[in-house]
């Protein structure tokens, strides 16, 4: 059976940076998944949390994006928006970002099949624990086009 | 003339770190650095209980998780005076050696390698000819033809494609990389390898701590992984035998692997042992505490000063006054406002953001001082308190590994010598990793199964703070209790005191002070500024990472 990993990056103790991991937390309460599918709260670790990316057959990234946009909006973006187009002029400033996680991944010949990341923009990010309320509202919204997305696969 | 150089913001690193250095003649003769992030995480923590401190300050940072959460709630049990089972000690110092061996082989490949290693030549290599010269520093079964044949031809897919971007701060050609073509492909090689190894570490803190990155067993008093040989959801004879497997292969890797790699480094870039030296002050405290009151530890501390590698004064466990009472932090040159040169427990964060102004306040990292000094923290700064210590056993990894690489351990002050002293660093924490859980095998086998002590937090007011040696160096965590509610929260971290601006008397931190007399063979790569830099680890830490998927922030190399 395929390997399903949900990786819930971010900070949470920068408000809305953390929204991946609130993400995360909010599907472990509300739902429960068959065993093929793992919650990783990947906190800020890139490199380091590499194996799990590997592990994976579809990986499904939840973060907050640097977009235009309103506060809430979701944006999805696939494998090749990661890992191809941007990534001759874009160099996270965090360790080694996703882009070259994946690009490693894909080197390594342990590139999941599928990558998408669910980014949505933030409204605040300030020291703080909580989630403004426009992303407060999008988990459940989020969780369900997740989950959609995981029926999906067969 | 002098140059100016931006480098803003440094890659390959946790975190947004901005260096500004001037050039004359080829080499830097000025430096800043600069912490661009604010971190309000002191502030977050005020009027939370004490007990849940760890679990936040765990969040502090994006890769030394553990750490933070070790400091933390050994800040809460020294407030409290709390005793900690044997049980407890020994899975905490499994947790901490194996993180350390994580976080080097991780910092050695992913984050360093790439400033002397050139992937693009790599492609020019003879495998059979990497093959025998990997082969004859080591037995290690991974180095074979096929395995060098494979890597390159996969390199040449990735490179005929376009596709190296990835590296985009690898400075490929640079006349400053002196590596063969085979030696190349032999680091690239281990650089992907690494990651199955760095993995390994992982689970086995994982195991330990219940989940990796973010651990779950810590409570005040003790741990909560509960300790039961004969039950299947606890630490259990199935579990030891699988941690002791995990822990041998990373160990193997380390020695057969990392440090000879280390080894060719070093011997090809020799003269980097004569730059970088900066502050030659060093700092470290005691680690692996090895009874229930930490008044014994498994490695000493140490206070250096004037780059004498014989102690001002060692450091024999974290209650010393010396210790706690010398340390204080500037923010004469930080966006902080407020009074200046405070003690961590009267610590204030207020922001006070004026844009970067080299005369003036040009950080968010405070500049932490002891006895008013600046000083150096990091594996330098322990190998010297272990050298100058009784310890023969961790001893005997420093001089062999010293001898092999034909340098002294004053040597270690400098560039090259920080890489090696992290490299030799990982030696002993992979050894001592296999120690600790003889020696928790043992001590369950006598028929301990104590792994907490329950603690209330009782009523008043109480301070405490938590030391340890982490692997970028001294981390303290300063708490004020006051009626079961946090009162002050300050964390001095590794990173503020490598990474300090100048103080209130103009006096520079370590990675400035380390830049100075570097040379600069060309000011658009300047590769130099970045070998010394990433050197010492930085970890700027806790801060933002935001995907930006439009590419807005780019490095940025700017040359006035």
């Amino acid at each position: 059976m395929d390997n399903i990993v949900i990786f819930g990056a971010g900070n949470v103790l920068l408000s809305d940076e953390g929204f991946g991991v609130h993400f995360v937390r909010y599907l472990e309460n509300n739902y429960t998944f068959p065993d093929n599918v793992k919650l990783f709260d990947a906190g800020t670790l890139g490199i380091m949390a590499m194996h799990v990316i590997e592990e994976a057959d579809y990986l499904f990234i939840v973060d907050v994006v640097d977009v235009d946009g309103k506060p809430g909006e979701i944006r999805i973006y696939d494998k090749d928006d990661i890992i191809l187009d941007r990534i001759p002029t874009k160099m996270s400033p965090h360790q080694i970002g996703l882009q070259e996680v994946l690009l490693l991944s894909e080197m390594r010949e342990r590139l999941p099949k599928v990558v998408k990341l669910f980014g949505v923009i933030p409204e605040n990010i300030e020291a703080g624990t909580t989630l403004s309320n426009s992303l407060e509202e999008k988990l459940p919204i989020l969780a369900e086009l997740l989950v959609k997305e995981i029926e999906n696969i067969t | 003339m002098a140059k100016k150089i931006t480098i803003d913001p440094i890659t390959r690193i946790e975190g947004h770190l901005r260096i500004d250095v001037e050039v004359n003649n080829g080499r830097v003769s000025n430096a800043w650095a600069s912490a661009q992030m604010w971190r309000g995480i002191e502030v977050i923590l005020r009027g939370k209980d004490p007990k849940d401190a760890w679990a936040f300050a765990q969040r502090f940072c994006g890769v030394c998780t553990t750490v933070h959460a070790i400091a933390s709630i050994r800040s809460v049990e020294n407030a409290l005076n709390v005793e900690v089972p044997l049980n407890a000690q020994y899975i905490r110092n499994l947790i901490i050696a194996q993180h350390s061996v994580q976080d080097h082989i991780v910092h050695f490949y992913h984050l360093s390698a790439l400033d002397w290693v050139d992937i693009v030549s790599a492609l020019k290599a003879d495998p059979k000819k990497a093959a025998s010269i990997a082969q004859s520093f080591s037995d290690w079964p991974g180095n074979s033809v096929k395995e060098f044949e494979a890597v390159r031809d996969k390199l040449k897919g990735f490179v005929n494609s376009g596709r190296l971007g990835i590296f985009a701060s690898g400075y490929w050609g640079h006349p400053a990389m002196r590596l063969s073509p085979e030696l190349n492909l032999i680091l690239v090689t281990h650089y992907l390898k690494a990651l199955d190894y760095q993995r390994k570490a992982a689970q086995a803190v994982a195991i330990l701590g219940g989940k990796n990155p973010h651990i779950q067993n810590l409570c005040v008093g003790g741990v909560a992984t509960a300790v039961n040989v004969d039950n299947l959801a606890t630490i259990n004879m199935e579990r030891l035998s699988y941690l002791k497997e995990l822990m041998k292969e990373t160990a193997e890797f380390v020695e057969k692997v990392y440090f000879p790699d280390l080894v060719i480094l070093a011997n090809y870039y020799k003269d980097w042992f004569g730059y970088g030296k900066g502050v030659d002050n060093y700092l470290a405290v005691p680690e692996f505490p090895l009874d229930t009151k930490n008044e014994k530890f498994e490695l000493a501390g140490g206070v250096f000063f004037n780059g004498n590698i014989k102690p001002y004064k060692m450091l024999k466990n974290h209650s010393e006054q010396y210790l706690i009472n010398s340390i204080t932090e500037s923010i004469a040159h930080s966006w902080y406002e407020g009074k200046d040169g405070l003690h961590p427990w009267e610590g204030e964060t207020k922001p006070y953001y004026t844009d970067f102004q080299a005369d003036g306040k040009y950080s968010w990292s405070k500049a932490p001082r002891f006895d008013g000094r600046p000083m150096q923290v990091g594996p330098v700064a322990q190998l010297f308190a272990i050298h100058a210590s009784d310890n023969t056993e961790a001893k005997r990894f420093i001089d062999e590994s010293l001898k092999r690489i034909g340098v002294e351990i004053y040597d270690l002050q400098s560039t090259m010598g920080r890489l090696v002293a992290r490299g030799i660093r990982a030696r002993i924490m992979a050894h001592l990793s296999l120690k600790f859980l003889d020696m928790l095998v043992e001590n369950i086998a006598k028929g301990d199964t104590e792994y907490a002590n329950h603690t209330d937090i009782p009523e008043g007011e109480f301070k405490g703070v938590g030391f340890h040696e982490a692997p970028r160096g001294t981390l303290s965590h300063w708490i004020v209790i006051k009626d079961k509610k946090i009162k002050n929260y300050q964390a001095v971290v590794p990173s503020t005191w490598n990474a300090s601006p100048r103080d209130e008397k103009g006096a520079m931190g370590p990675y400035e002070a380390s830049l100075v007399g570097n040379p600069v063979l060309e000011p658009e790569k300047p590769l130099e500024v970045l070998r010394t830099v990433h050197s010492f680890d930085p970890c700027i830490a806790c801060a933002v990472h935001t995907i930006d998927p439009e590419g807005n922030e780019i490095v940025r190399v700017k040359v006035l």
